[in-house]
């Protein structure tokens, strides 16, 4: 072979080194690396000295100073190092998570996920979580046991999956300087839209927020949440989501902004709000409520509505991955949350202001004083108040159809 | 040696390019699923054909203005930093300022700056219902501002660079000449800046044209430019949705490739390109 | 990641020679208009910064304002408590990796390509130049799965990809910069005794030196910028300043977070970028690669 023929072969294999490398990579084995323990002792044994990344959403400025200056120095008290890896959409985890599983990955870059709802299903349908580790967990006794958010995670069976971290209460939330007479159902919240047109507008599906309230409006014209199948079949949703549609369509006219177009996630709403383009914003997370009003952000006449059907209500929790390679330091990690000191700590409205996943009545009362001694908020009524007449989250399988047919018929109409 | 030297070079960007294309190729094609059996199909590029074209042609349209938008600011920037004295350089300096500030930052700045509550309107006492729609418009105002923000700085200080290094030459001798500065400008200044606007261009077009934080930061949910479509089927929660979102990658990369194409052409047609 | 700086020697070519020409000299009416086309183009420069540095001192800003209500520092504390400090660690330690790998590899394949040795030169030049064709959302959906799959730690993925983003930028600077190097000067240096590697260290890399920094300072913006690499095949190893401002921006009233992370993300760069000015103003060899009118006296004298 001449030299130049030797230079040039040289150059087309540097050229298809790129697909080569590519291709050869995909066919690269797992290795199997089993991490299962019988006891809870086994488990803090093996979790001495592991790093755990919690990846959840970073957009909320308390959850990480929680996470970073509360939760992270205690866990460190265990040999646990905890680190958050701040996101900006929780499919992000899980679409790191499904690669990995994709790839055999065994210690892969995710350990623990805050999540819920459609991610939580979907990935478990993936395969994404390891299952049945939380009856390890001891602090799981000061749950309820029958406790329904914490067993179904919209309509998923939780199975151990994931350990509970929070409780949440969908929540509208309005201006009282600006508002006067006030909806106290969403079909009088849909009539005063009307009345007011342009002051009123909801994020756009997929966007969580959004997807929530698309969905208690189709509890709202079906008549209550009572009239909704909560598992998924095509038959009801042919049924019921025509009402739906025509409502929502028959609404945007009345929107911000004419409805032709709509906030693109809740932090769009939440900011339309704080600059006084709208009268009303809706959250997950009534919690930061009282520090977003209390630093000038929001209005002072903020307020919480409360709906005499009620609102959605869920539980959020930990999952852990399947492809972490820490999954003794996670379970610590989990179980820390799930304490009364924790749970306690994270209520405080000046820290997170989380409501509990636990019930009070299995606590000792050195544990339940903790709770009894949280200040009240100015702005957002107790868990009891809101939870009231609290309505179940639909399953998972209604969730993408619905917001589907929702760009489908009404963003893109 | 040539090939020692330039391989290591060669291999970074060829896994890069032709791995990135290859496998965007495999995995719109169904060969890839993050969960069942693989199997060769063009449905990836079918589920959603409407939304595809819909987005070609928005993303052709923000990059085309941008770009142009750009390149006609900046090649004035940089006319006046090479004929400016003390303009000159105040216009360079807040020029290089823009430069190193990252996109995604860029949009945050100029979100505060003119959405409907934003800077200009609470100053100029207008009421966010009768401010324009430009953050979030049908017309999507503020995207193409903010590319074209920091893309014109760009184009002022590639451009600059070039006359400063040839024009004052060949401008004083059309000046001795007798030529005006409306003609200097036409046939002196311009024709030396061409090659330098038209690879700035074809930077800017296929920047923007692939870029996602700008647009989805200040855009509306719809219509979708291509590469906010394809980040949110990437992370949608839809299991089938991984190939649609390479599918969407492949369109975007295809076209790209075309626009480069045609801007190389070009080049080569300009009488000053060695 | 579309940024360059000149390759001239300097932004500005305040030549006093140019000025005082009396054919070139400005009438009054093209004054008046130069002046306010200048100052229109400052304003449009300048004034995206406005609402960052408003921001970075405000502690409360409620709408419908114009200004703060109320002035101070809350933002940097908040940012200082929220892993400012190990973000802005991590994105300079990203940036200058990137710099450090792209600048070499690029330095390497211009100085092959120059001197027209390589097998293929447009196939392998447009290969090079090839990612900026190449939407960085497509490299990463298509490579994340490799990367993984091939046990890729999630930083040294980031790095790959930041690299071949930076490659086109430290190639084309480097091409610029060998096309005007006069390989005389080594081969006289040769011919005088001196080794290849005393050729290397003390001819030919100080006469390249103004083209290596620029080049540098370009891969070190592509790493320093970056978003969507890093959040989607660093998986969360790496938190840099953009993701922090990003996952701040993602909620509401955190505007003078992101406002005090923005401000400590253009720092960095803007006094890279005017130590480069220095550097190429004053790096004597300098003075044999650029054209007539890049003067290298120091201001003032001729």
């Amino acid at each position: 072979m001449s030299p130049q023929r030797r230079t040039r072969s040289g150059v087309a294999a540097a050229i298809t080194a790129g697909l080569a490398v590519s291709l050869a990579a995909c066919s690269a084995p797992a290795s199997a690396d089993d991490q299962s323990y019988a006891n809870w002792d086994e488990v803090v044994a093996a979790a001495e000295g592991q790093t755990v990344k919690l990846w959840m959403w970073g957009g909320d400025e308390q959850g990480n100073a929680y996470v970073n200056n509360v939760l992270a120095p205690a866990a460190a008290e265990l040999g646990v190092t905890l680190e958050q890896v701040p996101i900006a959409d929780t499919p992000d985890a899980l679409n790191r998570i499904l690669s990995e599983v994709q790839s055999g990955t065994t210690d892969g870059e995710v350990d623990l996920v805050w999540v819920n709802g459609n991610n939580f299903g979907t990935g478990k349908e993936a395969g994404a979580w390891e299952c049945g580790w939380t009856d390890l967990l001891p602090n799981m006794a000061l749950t309820d046991p029958a406790d329904p958010l914490l067993l179904d995670d919209f309509g998923t069976p939780v199975d151990g999956c994931e350990a509970p971290w929070h409780k949440a209460q969908f929540t509208f939330v309005y201006n009282s300087d600006t508002v006067t007479d006030v909806p106290t159902s969403l079909d009088e919240l849909l009539d005063w839209a009307r009345a007011n047109p342009g002051r009123f507008t909801y994020p756009a599906p997929p966007d969580f927020t959004g997807s929530v309230f698309v969905r208690e409006v189709l509890y709202s014209v079906s008549g209550g949440y009572e009239n909704v199948p909560l598992a998924f079949s095509q038959a009801d949703f042919d049924a019921l989501t025509p009402a739906l549609y025509d409502e929502l369509q028959d609404l945007e006219a009345s929107l911000w902004r004419g409805g032709e177009t709509y906030p693109q996630d809740s932090n769009e709403l939440n900011q339309l709000f704080a600059d006084g383009e709208v009268d009303f914003t809706m959250t997950y997370g009534p919690a930061t409520l009282t520090e977003l009003v209390a630093n000038g952000t929001y209005p002072a006449g903020t307020k919480v509505l409360t709906f005499d059907e009620g609102t959605v209500g869920n539980a959020s929790f930990l999952g852990l991955a399947s492809t972490s390679g820490s999954k003794a330091g996670a379970m610590v990690v989990a179980n820390l949350a799930l304490s009364a000191e924790q749970q306690a700590a994270k209520a405080e409205p000046s820290v997170w202001g989380q409501f509990t996943v636990l019930d009070l009545d299995q606590l000792s009362d050195e544990q339940r004083a903790l709770f009894e001694a949280l200040p009240e908020s100015p702005v957002v009524p107790s868990y009891d108040v809101l939870s009231e007449n609290a309505n179940p989250e639909l399953a998972a399988a209604w969730v993408g159809p619905i917001d589907e047919a929702w760009r489908q018929l009404v963003l893109t109409q | 040696m040539s090939l020692a030297l330039v391989s290591p070079a060669l291999l970074v960007a060829g896994f890069v390019v032709i791995g990135g294309i290859g496998m965007s190729l495999v995995q719109s094609l169904g060969l890839l699923p993050l969960v069942g059996v693989p199997s060769l199909s063009l449905d990836a590029y079918l589920a959603n054909g409407e939304e595809l074209l819909i987005g070609t042609g928005l993303s052709l349209a923000i990059a085309t203005a941008s770009t142009v938008l750009s390149c006609i600011i900046g090649l004035t920037a940089a006319v006046v930093i090479t004929q400016g004295r003390r303009t000159g350089r105040i216009v360079a300096a807040v020029s290089a300022l823009t430069i190193p500030i990252p996109h995604l930052i860029g949009a945050a700045a100029i979100g505060l700056l003119i959405s409907d509550a934003g800077i200009i309107p609470r100053m100029l006492g207008i009421p966010g219902t009768e401010w324009p729609d430009l953050v979030g418009g049908p017309w999507w105002v503020a995207v193409v501002l903010e590319y074209t923000w920091k893309e014109s700085a760009f184009v002022a200080l590639v451009v600059a660079a070039v006359l400063a290094t040839r024009v004052a030459r060949y401008d004083e001798t059309a000046a001795l000449l007798g030529a005006g500065r409306a003609r200097r400008l036409r046939h002196v200044v311009i024709p030396l800046a061409r090659p330098a606007v038209i690879v700035s261009a074809i930077i800017i077009f296929v920047y923007t044209f692939g870029s996602y934080e700008v647009a989805w930061l200040l855009g509306r949910p719809y219509p979708e430019p291509l590469p906010v479509l394809a980040f949110r089927l990437f992370d949608s929660i839809t299991l089938t949705s991984r190939p649609e979102a390479a599918a969407v990658a492949v369109v975007t990369t295809a076209i790209s490739l075309a626009v480069v194409a045609i801007g190389m052409a070009c080049l080569r047609r300009t009488p000053l390109w060695k | 990641m579309a940024m360059l700086i000149p390759y001239g020697q300097r932004v500005t070519p305040d030549d006093p020679t140019v000025s005082s020409r009396g054919l070139m000299r400005p009438r009054p009416g093209g004054r008046t208009l130069r002046l306010t086309i200048a100052a229109l183009l400052t304003v449009w420069f300048a004034l995206p910064l406005v609402p960052l540095l408003l921001w970075f001192f405000a502690d409360r800003w409620s709408a419908p304002a114009v200004l703060p209500t109320e002035w101070g520092f809350d933002g940097v504390t908040s940012a200082l408590a929220n892993g400012a400090v190990p973000a802005f660690g991590q994105s300079l330690a990203l940036a200058l990796v990137v710099a450090a790998i792209a600048t070499p590899l690029g330095a390497m394949a211009a100085r092959a390509l120059t001197r027209g040795a390589v097998p293929f030169p447009r196939l392998v030049s447009g290969i090079l130049l090839a990612p900026l064709a190449l939407p960085a959302f497509v490299a990463v959906m298509g490579l994340t799965i490799v990367l993984l799959r091939a046990r890729v730690p999630g930083v040294v993925g980031v790095v790959i990809l930041l690299v071949a983003a930076a490659l086109p930028y430290t190639v084309y600077t480097m091409r610029v910069a060998y096309a005007a190097h006069d390989l005389a000067y080594e081969d006289e240096a040769r011919t005088l005794g001196a080794s290849r590697w005393n050729v290397l260290w003390r001819v030919h890399l100080p006469l390249v030196a103004p083209g290596l920094a620029r080049a540098a300072f370009l891969a070190f913006l592509v790493g320093w910028s970056d978003y969507v690499i890093t959040v989607l095949v660093g998986g969360g190893t790496i938190v840099t300043l953009p993701l922090l401002v990003a996952s701040f921006a993602a909620g509401v009233g955190n505007d003078a977070v992101v406002a005090v992370l923005s401000v400590s993300a253009i720092v960095p760069p803007l006094v890279l970028l005017l130590a480069l000015g220095r550097f190429g103003r004053r790096y004597p060899t300098a003075s044999y690669l650029h054209g007539p009118t890049a003067s290298q006296s120091p201001k003032g004298s001729p």
